[in-house]
């Protein structure tokens, strides 16, 4: 049986950076099945994973989508030599719903749920008119919730998250600022956990226009940067893929939409400045 | 050679000649309706001919289905109907089984041929009509071949034990599944996903597919509709629903065309890259235009699951049991996905159920209009299952278009109102009326199967607001016989961008027709959706329906 662990939380919460510093933290082959609505398809392709181990998929209702994707990268994951399945949901999917993927499908058993909760957004979807009710029942339904990009004065934030949502004995709130990914994997018996020397990584969104001269100065800025891949759009609105290995770094003009979004595997601590972010 | 169709009477649907007795065509254009004397000054110089075979009957201007899926119905109408409602198929009539003994025997009658290969599937059980189904109990019924019993819903299946065997489900495989009942032989949600899976070589088998989309010819044909929407191609894989449709549809027998609308996100997945790709390559679709199938410039959104499962997105105070509504798109990316083609100048048809699903898509419009006006847009909102009156309101403020599922109403109405959202919610789902009291284009779609591809029977739910226990929901919301014709014609051909080609009789549009016994207009209300259709009109060619 594989261990199925699902990660929930809405747009933007952090899913992707929590997957890969799962995957930096191991040796270890995992699964990674990313299931949005084929909206934006980037995410997919932030996830620095050996390639043929994460599947992107756009599932949606099974009564208008007989070909069933999930259920088909379910199968195509048990023929491979992996140790653990990620399955990172849409935003808007509910820990519950998702869970019965672990609990249902054959050769898989549940690990947990975990639910990605912003800081810096928290407060707000907590009173949107739409996703208000979604966001709230992702935090319920889930086992584990983690706290992405909170300050330790939201000290108040934190314990209202506490004490509205934690009415499960077994649920636990992992509050650090960053995220505490061996803390995570110690409480997983799902997760492989190696103490190996442990690499960060973070996704940057960058909302200004960006150009390869500053990326060459971020990076060389930055020692402790591995890796790095992601689109950069320049004022010119040519998109480019960016591609650094631990040697070299490539830009290639790619079709990708005008956004930028760069992610970044690390050791100890990056300066953003330069990005201005 | 111009043809003089004669009729008993002529509603055009056109308002400055609402009545008529004869329509002359040309080349599949009519060239007039009027009288035969009006019609003389045609006639004096050209050869022409008299057609008297509908000289007691009435014309109608061909009916539109603007909403239906022809490769969800391409699955479903290989399998064998036992429902609770009557439907009306070309093949015969399925009549409404509404007790578990019925089901019963109407299950223990059919088995005996099987639908796929060496498979018997029906469709149409609701357990709070044949009761709770079961491995044991089908069973009970057939115990040597294969037989699955597939819910209305779709949300869920049963099998006997030698459908298990046949599919090669073992208990060991299974046991711990918490969405498959081993025990009882019922995958649901997820677990149906997994039973799908070991079915889709027999379902979406090239040939049954095939066949189905020719039962949906004869479908369509005999519900009187001359034209139809896909409301989502991509729905399953793009090119095997277009290439399919075309082997099919593209020759002179098909007495319909397809207004086929792009499934916004399966494109942009298709397309390989992000959403202004996605736009892209559906801006390019009309390459693959032929007669009788076409691409518009417009595209297909979701905000709220499926009605029929509950899952609809409703506001405060939401489902009597609490349960939650789930969202098909997340909010945020709707907006931005609604932009993009609404920048680019798309009608954009957004599936809305439930009243917070609605919601999105109105506040969505208000954004864009504010950023971009537009006029005569084309934003429909579809299925239109729960709203409010100030939705309404400002729906009709914003320039939106209604396509709504009435039939929601017959079918739902009463159960929902003890089961799910109460009394007053239920009883004014698909609030038609007041649409046309605040004068919003409204047209009537089946979603076939969602509801049987009649308009006559959705314009019937329509005018009388009677649900399947045959109480009177809503009498508020009714609209008259002449707004529920409108509605399955020229406000259907304008919410598909089509009004200037057909939905109504005059100079100038295509020869559609749709031959009525009696008059839908003059007849008791009540009568409407047991109207004989005798034959359709398409371009001018006559298409009998015996
Ligand atoms: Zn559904
Ligand atoms: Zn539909």
């Amino acid at each position: 049986m594989i261990p199925l662990t699902v990660i929930c939380g809405y747009l933007g919460s952090g899913k992707t950076t929590l997957i890969n510093n799962i995957l930096q933290s191991t040796k270890k082959p995992i699964g990674v099945l990313v299931n949005d609505f084929g909206e934006l398809n980037i995410d997919e392709q932030l996830i620095l994973n050996q390639d043929d181990l994460t599947i992107a998929l756009t599932n949606g209702c099974v009564c208008c989508n007989l070909n069933d994707d999930l259920g088909a990268s379910l199968e195509f994951m048990l023929d491979q030599d992996i140790d653990a399945v990620l399955l990172e949901s849409s935003g808007v999917a509910l820990p519950v719903k998702m869970s019965n993927y672990g609990s249902t499908w054959p050769g898989y058993n549940l690990n947990q749920t975990i639910t990605v909760v912003e800081g810096r957004t928290i407060k707000d979807l907590l009173s949107d008119k739409f996703v208000s009710k979604t966001v709230e029942a992702q935090i319920i339904q889930s086992d584990l919730i983690y706290l992405n990009r909170f300050s330790t004065e939201d000290v108040e934030l934190i314990s209202k998250l506490n004490s509205e949502y934690l009415v499960d004995d077994e649920k636990e709130i992992l509050y650090e600022s960053i995220f505490d990914i061996k803390n995570l994997l110690l409480k997983s018996k799902g997760l492989p956990y190696e103490d190996h020397n442990q690499l960060k990584s973070d996704v940057l969104q960058i909302n200004h226009p960006i150009d390869e001269k500053t990326i060459l100065k971020f990076i060389r800025e930055n020692p402790g940067i591995e890796r790095l891949k992601g689109w950069i759009s320049d004022s010119d609105k040519n998109t480019w893929l960016v591609q650094k290995t631990r040697s070299e770094c490539n830009f290639s003009i790619s079709n990708y939409e005008t956004i930028s979004r760069l992610v970044v595997i690390y050791k100890d601590k990056i300066n953003l400045e330069t990005l201005g972010i | 050679m111009i043809e003089i169709f004669k009729a008993k009477s002529v509603i055009t649907v056109n308002p400055s000649m609402p009545r008529a007795e004869a329509v002359a065509v040309r080349d599949g254009l009519i060239l007039e309706a009027g009288t035969l004397e009006t019609l003389q000054p045609w006639l004096v110089n050209n050869e022409y001919s008299i057609n008297e075979q509908f000289k007691d009957s009435i014309i109608v201007p061909g009916l539109i289905d603007p909403h239906l899926h022809p490769s969800m119905a391409a699955v479903l109408l290989p399998t064998f109907f036992i429902t609770a409602m009557e439907w009306k198929l070309p093949w015969g009539t399925t009549p409404a089984t509404k007790t578990p003994e019925a089901y019963d025997e109407a299950l223990k009658r059919a088995c005996t041929n099987p639908t796929h290969k060496d498979l018997f599937i029906t469709w149409g059980h609701q357990e709070l009509w044949h009761g709770p189904i079961s491995r044991d109990r089908i069973n009970s019924i057939e115990s040597r071949k294969p037989v699955i019993v597939w819910n209305r819903s779709f949300h869920e299946l049963c099998m006997n034990d030698a459908a298990l065997d046949y599919l090669d489900i073992k208990e060991e495989d299974v046991k711990n599944a918490s969405q498959i009942d081993f025990v009882k032989g019922r995958f649901f949600e997820l677990g149906l996903g997994f039973a799908i899976q070991k079915l889709n070589p027999f379902i979406l088998d090239p040939e049954i597919f095939s066949n189905g989309l020719m039962k949906l010819k004869e479908v369509v044909h005999f519900g009187g509709q001359t034209t139809i929407a896909d409301m989502a191609v991509g729905l399953f894989n793009f090119d095997n629903e277009l290439n399919a449709q075309k082997l099919i549809y593209e020759n002179e027998d098909t007495p319909f065309r397809v207004e086929l609308v792009a499934h916004a996100t399966a494109m942009t997945s298709l397309s390989g890259g992000g959403l202004e790709k996605g736009e892209e390559l559906i801006a390019s679709l009309h390459e693959h235009n032929s007669h009788h199938l076409k691409f518009g410039k417009r595209v297909k959104l979701f905000t709220d699951g499926a009605f029929f499962a509950q899952v609809a997105q409703l506001m405060e105070p939401g489902y009597i049991d609490g349960h939650q509504g789930e969202w098909l798109s997340t909010p945020k990316q709707f907006e931005e996905i609604a932009r993009i083609y609404w920048n680019k100048g798309y009608a954009i048809h957004v599936h809305v159920t439930g009243d917070l699903g609605l919601e999105l898509a109105i506040d969505t419009l208000e954004k864009l209009q504010f950023e971009k006006p537009r006029f005569n847009h084309g934003f429909t909102l579809e299925h239109f299952g729960l709203s409010t009156p100030e939705q309404v309101f400002r729906l009709s403020k914003l320039g939106a278009n209604v396509s709504a599922n009435a039939y929601y109403l017959y079918e739902l109405s009463n159960i929902y109102a003890n089961y799910s959202v109460g009394y007053e919610r239920a009883s004014s789902m698909a609030r038609i009326g007041s649409c046309f009291r605040e004068g919003v284009t409204t047209g009537l779609h089946s979603d076939f199967t969602m509801a049987p591809a009649q308009p006559l029977m959705s314009m019937w739910v329509a005018v009388n607001r009677i649900n399947e226990k045959e109480e009177v929901m809503s009498p508020e919301e009714r609209i008259t016989p002449q707004q529920g014709l409108e509605a399955i014609t020229i406000n259907a051909a304008r919410i598909l961008g089509l009004d200037h080609e057909i939905g109504s009789i005059r100079s100038g549009k295509k020869a559609d027709f749709t031959v009525l016994s009696q008059d839908p207009l003059t007849i008791d209300p009540i009568e409407i959706k047991d109207i004989n259709i005798e034959a359709t009109v398409f371009e001018g060619k006559i298409f009998d329906i015996n």
